[in-house]
């Protein structure tokens, strides 16, 4: 369903990602894993055409959209829930989910059918509601930027580093939520992690980028055993 | 031999604006255009000044009137109410601007970006106040008449091409004294402050010294400026101060390049004498001379010393990006 | 007595300017991150375009030529945004936008001098009664000043609060990066923005039109003044923009029972300036961090 095929991706003369070809089939879970400055957040961000494709082209559902503008792409289905969660700290926990729908052409029925099974998902955020993004907790905060992604019916979910910064209880948590949307919805997910045994884990395949270029790709349960991922991710 | 040529690459566009400078005057027969060409090096001074500030730190200073104000009515003053003599009027002024430098100066190291800009507005909206209605002191609208001129060792400069010179020889030193600034260590400091406050700090600078530091050179060069133009006219009144004097500064510095010291002399040249070229356009002369400008600001942002950075110019020339020495961030 | 009351009026409805003026500014500001140094040359074309050509020229009744000239600014407003304020928004220093709408106010000046004359003019008969009330002499424009504000502050709470419009305006201020992750379109919505805050500044320029008449100079005072409101109210959030407004605007008048008139003027830059040593993020400002 989504297919990038060699891109070459730029910062002024700094080349961040070589010619990287990189692809996601309808129902699975793919994750992204690497080290600091890998280039991981550059590639989710040239995707959804924060970053300028340089060469190269993404296909999404047979359309190409590469450089189309990034409202656009987020139109076509593609959301991305960026790594730092982004939630808007000025507007209400309610308010942020709503912006979440904002791309669909919702009625107020639909859209609150939709914070139920919102609520139903985030149990934690439901007496949060009034409350202004910027005053939740980073698990809070984290649980809303997934539940906005969730809010604009995704055809594909990008997750950047959704554990980063939480406290492990935490982590699992949000490797629970992950795999009850991709139960629930059927909605493929690019899941971006440093957390590599648990994002090869719950995936089906996976990329390892290693400064901007694809070192290892493929079934996550057979690259859990490649000697080299093995040593350099795995920790063990 | 490749040295050499480096050396005389860098020093011949020096050796050629001298040249020009000196001889210009010789063309330029109206008396009235040659005070045009001291204004301009007057407003050379202040340029280079602010270029401490805002082309180097990046802190917007849109108080320029008023700092080039006090160093106007300071000499202005003293000379004729209290008969000082002239360079003890400058000395007075300098002093004047180093006081300004820590007023604004302080308030820099708690405010920041817009909110800096908006103080140093006040600051010139205050000053523009006072000195119109501070009617016993500064004579209010009327001004100040029989500002004396300037005289060195017995040598009254009281034409305007005698002041011309001398202007010339003072952008020349002050040009280099900004030179061996901005390329010092205090160059690179104030343009850490740009970059980035906190990075400055773990390295161990002081940055409110820093700050301090630029604004100090800052209004410095500006009074010294405020008080040659006092001479120079012979006559001041509130009205040449107003904001509009301010942007007209922050014109010069952006139209010829950020962090430049020749870009300032560029720009103060430019923004000078362009309207007065301009003037055959009767009533459109300022609207296209605004107009120009916005151009060149959406074109060139990095004002008129970037022009070599411009893909078409460097294919023309053949440059390629080392080619360029000394290049302005 | 009688005088504090008489200065409380003049203090509350130049308050309600400032306010207008401290939002007409801040939408911008919130947007794109920039702040436009022409404002107060929109507010002087708005008071043209209204008093110059609806009137004068079309010799239209004042509810259709306002409403007119309303819709020519925002036209006016949506082109420069995309002329000067998009593209300059991408630069890295805000040095840029400061210079190049500090130039675009100065050619609109121009060409308000070209189009409509040098001289100022009256509207005959605009807003120009007195009412009086105890002894309390209430200009007709100064009642005007205060429904419109109220009116127009109401309508502003309601976009903002309560439209998809007024949300994602709200968005783009807070992140841009993450509007635009929603799919929201940012640069048009700082388009829209940017027109959205010419027609207050055509508001404020119709509304300041009796008391200054309509000048080239007309909204000088007004625009430091209403910059100086937004940052002792703290940028960008409507109640902050109130409260700077109106404490502005009380300030200098109340001075007038100790002061010489003369100084009124210093007397906002001098609170200005205090305010901005003791909070420099202003009176309810937050100290929030800008992400890019
Ligand atoms: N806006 C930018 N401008 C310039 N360089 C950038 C920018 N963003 C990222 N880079 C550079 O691109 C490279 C890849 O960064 P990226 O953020 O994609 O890495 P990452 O794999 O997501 O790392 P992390 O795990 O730390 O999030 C890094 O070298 C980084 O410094
Ligand atoms: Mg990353």
């Amino acid at each position: 369903m989504l297919e990038v095929k060699n891109i070459n991706v730029f910062y002024d003369q700094v080349q961040a990602i070589h010619d990287v070809s990189f692809e996601v089939k309808s129902d699975e879970i793919v994750s992204v894993i690497g080290t600091n400055g890998a280039g991981k957040s550059t590639l989710m961000q040239t995707i959804v055409s924060l970053v300028e494709t340089k060469s190269g082209s993404i296909i999404f559902n047979g359309e190409d959209i590469t450089n189309l503008p990034s409202h656009d792409i987020v139109k076509r289905g593609i959301i991305y829930v960026p790594e730092g969660r982004r939630i808007f700290y000025d507007l209400t926990v309610a308010e942020n989910l709503e912006m979440g729908a904002y791309a669909l052409k919702t009625d107020k029925k639909r859209l609150r059918e939709d914070l139920e099974m919102v609520h139903e998902m985030f149990p934690q955020l439901n007496d949060r509601m009034k409350q202004l993004g910027g005053t939740l907790s980073g698990g809070e905060q984290q649980m809303l930027a997934i539940a906005r992604g969730l809010m604009g019916h995704p055809k594909l979910l990008m997750l950047d580093e959704p554990s980063l910064g939480l406290a492990p209880v935490i982590v699992e948590e949000v490797f629970d939520i992950i795999l009850k949307i991709k139960k629930e919805t059927n909605t493929p997910i690019v899941l971006v992690e440093q957390n590599a045994n648990m994002a090869m884990a719950i995936s089906d395949n996976t990329y390892v980028l290693e400064v901007g270029y694809v070192s290892f790709s493929g079934k996550s349960s057979e690259l859990m055993y490649n000697p080299e991922v093995k040593e350099a991710y795995l920790g063990s | 031999m490749g040295l050499k040529m480096q050396k005389i690459k860098k020093i011949a566009p020096i050796i050629i604006s001298l040249i020009i400078a000196l001889v210009l005057p010789i063309f330029v027969k109206n008396n009235y255009y040659v005070t045009l060409l001291d204004q301009a090096l007057v407003n050379i001074i202040a340029v280079i000044g602010l270029n401490f500030i805002t082309g180097l730190t990046g802190q917007v200073n849109l108080g320029m009137a008023g700092i080039f104000a006090a160093g106007s009515y300071t000499s202005a003053l003293l000379t004729t109410k209290l008969g000082v003599n002239c360079w003890l009027g400058l000395i007075a002024s300098i002093i004047v601007g180093i006081i300004i430098g820590y007023v604004l100066g302080y308030p820099s190291l708690r405010i920041k970006g817009i909110y800096l800009t908006l103080t140093t507005i006040g600051f010139g909206e205050i000053m523009r106040l006072l000195l119109t209605n501070m009617v016993n002191i500064t004579g209010g609208t009327q001004g100040v008449l029989g500002i004396p001129s300037l005289s060195l060792f017995g040598f009254e400069l009281n034409t305007p091409r005698r002041m011309y010179f001398f202007l010339v020889a003072v952008v020349c030193l002050m040009a280099w004294i900004a030179i061996r600034i901005v390329k010092g260590r205090w160059g690179r400091e104030f343009k850490a402050v740009l970059n980035d406050d906190t990075a400055l700090a773990s390295v161990g600078i002081d940055i409110s010294k820093v700050k301090l530091n630029s604004f100090i050179l800052c209004s410095v060069f500006t009074c010294v400026a405020g008080s040659f133009y006092a001479h120079l006219m012979g006559y001041i009144d509130p009205s040449d101060y107003t904001f509009d004097m301010s942007t007209r500064f922050l014109m010069m510095l952006m139209l010829g390049g950020i962090g430049s010291v020749p870009g300032s002399i560029i720009g103060g040249s430019i923004i000078t004498i362009l309207p007065e070229i301009l003037r055959f356009l009767k009533e459109y002369y300022w609207l296209v001379f605004s107009v120009i400008i916005l151009i060149i600001i959406l074109v060139l942002p990095y004002g008129l010393v970037s022009i070599k950075d411009l893909p078409f110019v460097r294919k023309l020339f053949g440059l390629n990006k080392n080619s360029l020495g000394e290049s302005n961030e | 007595m009688e005088s504090f009351l008489q200065l409380l009026v003049s203090g509350i409805a130049f308050g309600c300017i400032y306010t207008l003026v401290a939002i007409e500014y801040s939408v911008i500001y919130q947007a794109s991150g920039l702040v436009n140094f022409s404002h107060g040359q929109w507010i002087t074309l708005g008071g043209f375009v209204f008093g110059g050509t609806m009137i004068r020229q079309f010799n239209m009744h004042y509810i259709p030529a306002m409403l007119l000239s309303l819709v020519v600014m925002g036209i006016f407003g949506a082109l420069v945004a995309k002329g000067i304020f998009n593209p300059l928004r991408h630069l890295p220093n805000n040095l840029f936008v400061v210079l190049g709408t500090v130039m675009l106010g100065k050619i609109i000046i121009e060409l308000c001098r070209i189009i409509w004359g040098a001289s100022a003019f009256r509207i005959e008969g605009f807003l120009s009664d007195t009412v009086k009330i105890g002894g309390i002499v209430f200009p007709e424009v100064y009642i005007w000043i205060v429904i419109i504000s109220v009116i127009f502050l109401v309508v502003q709470a309601i976009l903002f609060q309560k439209t998809k419009l007024g949300k994602a305006m709200r968005c783009v201020a807070s992140d841009q990066k993450a509007a635009a992750l929603m799919g929201i379109n940012v640069n048009r919505n700082i388009i829209i923005t940017v027109a959205y805050s010419a027609i207050i500044c055509a508001i404020i320029g119709i509304l300041v039109a009796p008391i200054f008449n309509v000048d080239i100079n007309m909204a000088n005072s007004i625009s430091l003044k209403g910059f100086a409101a937004g940052v002792v109210g703290g940028f960008g959030t409507i109640g902050g923009s109130i409260v700077g407004g109106l404490v502005i605007g009380i300030i200098e008048n109340m001075y007038l029972m100790i002061g010489p008139a003369i100084y009124k003027d210093v007397v906002a830059f001098v609170a200005l300036i205090i305010f901005l040593l003791m909070k420099p993020t202003g009176l309810l400002g937050k100290n929030q961090q800008k992400r890019s």
